[in-house]
Order: structure tokens, then C-alpha cells, then sequence
């Protein structure tokens, strides 16, 4: 049979497979961009609002406004993170993962456009956050809270979400059932995020406790996104970008790795 | 032109070998049955074809290209039809034709798609989604999806498995249309009136290794007999080594395919006034099949 239509094989099968990602989650709005956005509405008006108001983190910062930062991260990284290992659950699943490894789609072509695809949950989810936590703020301190920093804060939320679409897909693709992965995300990963410093400062915490924390490499992502809204961080901002971009690099690693070693048998 | 070459195929999981040190070819307007009990080895070799398993030895060469070293390349002229259906929770059948197109390379396909949802009748059917299709109809796209980037080389993997009489009827016409086209065929079932009917060679795979392979015909008359039916007037003394059965005055004969029939007859010194009806049966690949695995009589 002769092709009347010439074959892309570069672009077209990533830009193609980063559209299904994209709609995919678009297709189940409920359960993967209103779902969280309720959950951070709920955080805002218990720690933001009503415990907030006798809380005191860092001086001439309100709590509601220490929170909102934390949240658009904890929102985005977690989001991200779900959308890559629900993805390729789901095409293991239901056998595409079959369709996807017989195609002429490279491993770099399938962790690129999930990335972004988990990318893109991650930042509408974040960006959704953000806006709750504004329409909170103006309520309160009748102003708007404006971004000290929008590149460091765009650009901390980019890092993060790619980091952890790329977690989601190592995790999914080595995983054996469900559990597994639910298990990680539960019992790892969102303990690492809300101990990353969503919800306090370092400052707040005992010495021992302080040097524990700087072994957790979610506290880079969140307060990197902090210094991009309040201008303030636990972590100097430089180090908190490295350190973010070496975790970006070894989840990145860790889905090439398994992508290029796991098995692509349909479950 | 050999569109698919596969030279010393191994598979081992663990120390069970799946595949053991297969050969074959399918060249380019042709239909390659994979024939073997279940576990054969004949999903293996077409999981290997398609990357999603990984060869333990051997080499794999599609269109001149080494599969291992022109990895993109090479699949983007494969089609293939999984035996399990695919699901695809989210998506409708025109979607997944899109998405599927474009996987190969191949954006704004409209005019293949719609060609390919009218001719298998997946029409009327393209906003729905997979899991509201009936078995056959998600068969059907599972064809479609295989040929949305008009392959050159398709590995079908038992696509009439639990499909109707109709729907198996439909699939065998399009195969052969596909040959005609010039497209490479490699095709397991384990319907073995269906291989014999749409290919022109075949193998037979059992515990990983291929027993026997060549064109359907010659493996036929290399591997079985014809049967001949001899309905008498009178009842006669025989005692033919080629005999296999005489009761009521009915005799059955195994007749090698090297035996002329002509020649046969006059050994058997009838008197063609006694001779009432006379029936001939060819061999069957079903036959040449259980003869290669039990290594049996026939």
C-alpha cells in the first residue's frame, strides 16, 4: 500500500500523544482539576482563615498568605504526580500501553509529552489554587496578593510539575498492581510534600528537626515558589533551584530508566 | 522482497524458552500463518516484532533495516492486531483513529480514517466509545487502527478469535485484499481451515521452536494423504497396504500424494462395473498440523 500521506515520526507522534494527555485529564475534569481545587479551598478557610488568624510564621506575613504559596505547590507537584502514574496505569490497563510501544514513539517522545501533560494538570490545578487563595485574600485584607517574584514563581511550579509527572511514570511503570502506586504516593510522597514545608517554616521547628528537613527535597520546590510570590524562603532561592533542577534530573533519569528496562505487558 | 526477516529468534523467561532459535521470512504480497498449540510461542514472537518484548538472541530485519538499529523506522511500516482488545477508557472511535494516526506519523489522516470507519462499518459508530462497541465491532477497530498508516508489513494475532461467522468472513476478504496490495501478512490462528484457506505458507510452532514450515499446499501433500472412498456393487478380497477401512462394502484408502490415483486404481485390479460410487478427499492442514505435533500416524 502506498502512503498518499508522507510520515512524521519527529514531532507529530510527541505532539500527538501530549494531546491525548491533555484532553485525557480535560475528559475527567471532576476528578483531577475540581477535586484538589475543593480540597486547597478547604485548607484556605480552616489553616488560612480560621486557624490562621492566631498563627504567626514569619513576621509581617500573615499565615493565609504563608499558605497560599505552599498550597499552589502542594496542588500542582501532587497533581502531576497522579496524572503521570494514573495515565500509564490506565493505558496498562486497558492494553494501549501495547499500542504506544509498537508505535514508532521513542521513550523520550512518551516521557516528554506525559511530562507535559502532567505538567499542564499540575499548573491549571495551581493556577486554580492561586485564584481561591486570592478571592480568600482580598476577603480579608481587601487586596490582591501579587507575585514578588512571577518568574521564580512560574518557574519553581515548571520544575516541580515535571519532576513529579516524571515520579508518576517511573512509579506507574514498575509498579505491579494499583496498590503499589497508591502506596507510594500515600505512604511518600505526599508526606514528603506536606512536610516539605507547605503548612510551616523551618523556623518553627527544633534544630534536630531543621537539619531532618533539609533532607527532604520537596522543601526546595515549595519555598522556591514561595520566594516567587512572598520573596521570602527558608532555603537561599539558589540553592533551592539546583537542588530542584537535580531532583528534575533524577526522576527524569528514573523514567528513562524504566520506560527503557520495565515490561510494557498489559496488566 | 522480504518485508519481514527473522533469523535464530531466541526468547527465554527465566530458564523457560519461549522461543527457541526460529527463522522465517514473509515477503512482500504474501500471508505467513504462525501455527502451534497455545503457548507455542507464536505471541512472543509477535511481541518481539513489536518491541513490547525484548529478543534474548536472534535478529529481526523489517524492510532492510535492522529492527534493534532502526527502531522508529521500522515500526512506523507495521500494523499490528493484538489478540487482547484494547480499551482506551476515554476516548471515542474517532479519536482513537486520530491519536493512532498520529502515532505514526500522519496528522489530518481524515480521508483514511473515514475510508477505513465506512469499510468497517464503524461509521455509524465513531462518537461512541470502546467499551460501548459489541466484541466484533471492537475487533473491527482494532483493525482499523492497524491499518490508519497503510503498512506494509501487518501482524495479525488471532484477529477472528470470537468474532461471527460474518465478521470472520469480512476480516479474511480485507486480508486478501491487503495481499493483493502488496502488503506483508504475518497472521497466527487457531483456526486451521482459515489458515489454510488465506496462507500461502505457513509454520508450525511448537514449544518455541518451528517443526515444519513451507508453502500450505506442499506441506499438505509432504505431511497427509488423500482419502479415497470406494463404494462397491460386490463385496471383493483386498488387502492393499494402503487400506485403511472396509465395512459394508465400502472401502477407504490412504493414497500418498506421490501416487498418481490413475496408477493406484489399476493395482487394486476392480472391475470398474463393481465400482458404484468413488470419493476423494484432499489432505487438510488440520491434518498435516497433528501429524507435525503428535508425530502420528494420519
Amino acid at each position: 500500500m502506498n502512503n498518499v500521506k508522507k510520515q512524521e515520526l519527529i514531532w507529530t507522534p510527541f505532539l500527538i500523544l501530549l494531546s491525548r494527555e491533555i484532553r485525557r485529564f480535560f475528559k475527567v475534569m471532576a476528578q483531577t482539576v475540581l477535586i484538589p481545587i475543593v480540597n486547597s479551598f478547604i485548607y484556605l478557610l480552616i489553616f488560612g482563615v480560621s486557624l490562621g488568624k492566631h498563627i504567626q510564621v514569619i513576621e509581617g506575613i500573615s499565615y493565609l498568605e504563608f499558605l497560599i504559596p505552599g498550597l499552589v505547590m502542594l496542588g500542582c507537584m501532587n497533581n502531576s504526580y497522579q496524572n503521570g502514574s494514573s495515565s500509564l496505569l490506565g493505558m496498562k490497563f486497558g492494553g494501549e500501553i501495547v499500542d504506544i510501544k509498537a508505535s514508532p514513539l521513542t521513550v523520550q517522545h512518551i516521557i516528554w509529552a506525559m511530562s507535559l501533560g502532567g505538567l499542564c494538570r499540575g499548573l491549571t490545578v495551581g493556577f486554580v489554587i492561586f485564584l481561591s487563595g486570592e478571592l480568600f485574600y482580598y476577603f480579608y485584607e481587601s487586596s490582591f496578593l501579587i507575585p514578588v517574584h512571577p518568574f521564580y514563581f512560574i518557574l519553581f511550579c515548571a520544575i516541580g510539575g515535571l519532576a513529579f509527572t516524571k515520579l508518576g511514570i517511573a512509579v506507574a511503570f514498575i509498579a505491579k498492581t494499583f496498590d503499589h502506586v497508591s502506596a507510594i504516593g500515600g505512604f511518600i510522597i505526599l508526606p514528603l510534600i506536606t512536610l516539605g514545608g507547605v503548612f510551616f517554616s523551618l523556623d518553627n521547628l527544633s534544630p534536630f528537626w531543621i537539619k531532618v528537613s533539609y533532607f527532604n527535597p520537596l522543601l526546595y520546590f515549595i519555598n522556591g515558589v514561595r520566594y516567587g510570590v512572598l520573596g521570602v524562603s527558608d532555603v537561599p532561592v539558589a540553592v533551592a533551584f539546583w537542588i530542584s533542577i537535580l531532583g528534575l534530573l533524577i526522576f527524569h533519569l528514573a523514567a528513562v530508566w524504566t520506560l527503557k528496562r520495565g515490561s510494557y505487558q498489559p496488566w | 522482497m522480504a518485508i519481514l526477516k527473522i533469523e535464530n529468534l531466541v526468547k527465554n523467561y527465566g530458564s523457560f524458552q519461549a522461543v527457541n532459535k526460529v527463522s522465517f521470512a514473509v515477503h512482500s504480497g504474501e500471508i505467513f500463518g504462525l501455527l502451534g498449540p497455545n503457548g507455542a510461542g507464536k505471541t512472543s514472537i509477535i511481541s518481539i516484532i513489536t518491541t513490547v518484548e525484548k529478543p534474548t538472541a536472534g535478529s529481526i530485519t523489517i524492510n532492510d533495516m535492522k529492527l534493534n538499529q532502526h527502531e522508529k523506522k521500522a515500526k512506523s511500516i507495521i500494523g499490528v492486531v493484538p489478540q487482547e482488545i484494547i480499551t482506551h477508557g476515554y476516548f471515542n472511535v474517532e479519536e482513537i483513529l486520530n491519536f493512532h494516526s498520529g502515532y505514526y506519523g500522519l496528522i489530518n489522516n481524515t480521508v483514511r480514517i473515514n475510508e477505513l470507519m465506512k469499510k468497517l462499518e464503524l461509521w455509524d459508530h465513531r462518537h461512541k466509545r470502546v467499551r460501548q462497541l459489541s466484541g466484533g465491532m471492537k475487533r473491527r477497530l482494532m483493525i482499523a487502527k492497524a491499518l490508519v498508516h497503510s503498512p506494509r508489513l501487518l501482524l495479525l494475532d488471532e484477529p477472528t478469535a470470537g468474532v461471527d461467522v460474518e465478521l470472520r468472513y469480512s476480516i479474511w476478504q480485507l486480508v486478501k485484499e491487503l495481499k493483493k496490495m502488496g502488503v506483508a501478512i504475518l497472521f497466527t490462528t487457531h483456526y486451521l481451515e482459515e489458515a489454510e484457506q488465506l496462507c500461502d505458507r505457513v509454520a508450525i510452532i511448537d514449544k518455541g521452536q518451528i517443526q515444519k514450515q513451507g508453502e500450505t499446499t506442499t506441506l499438505i501433500q509432504k505431511l497427509t494423504s488423500r482419502h479415497l472412498t470406494l463404494i462397491l456393487k460386490n463385496k471383493i478380497e483386498c488387502s492393499h497396504p494402503a487400506l485403511i477401512n472396509y465395512q459394508n462394502n465400502t472401502l477407504e484408502f490412504r493414497v500418498p500424494y506421490s501416487k498418481e490415483m490413475g496408477k493406484f486404481l489399476s493395482e487394486l485390479n476392480l472391475q470398474r462395473e463393481n465400482i458404484l460410487d468413488m470419493k476423494i478427499r484432499e489432505g487438510t492442514l488440520e491434518e498435516a498440523f497433528k501429524y507435525v505435533l503428535n508425530q502420528g500416524e494420519l
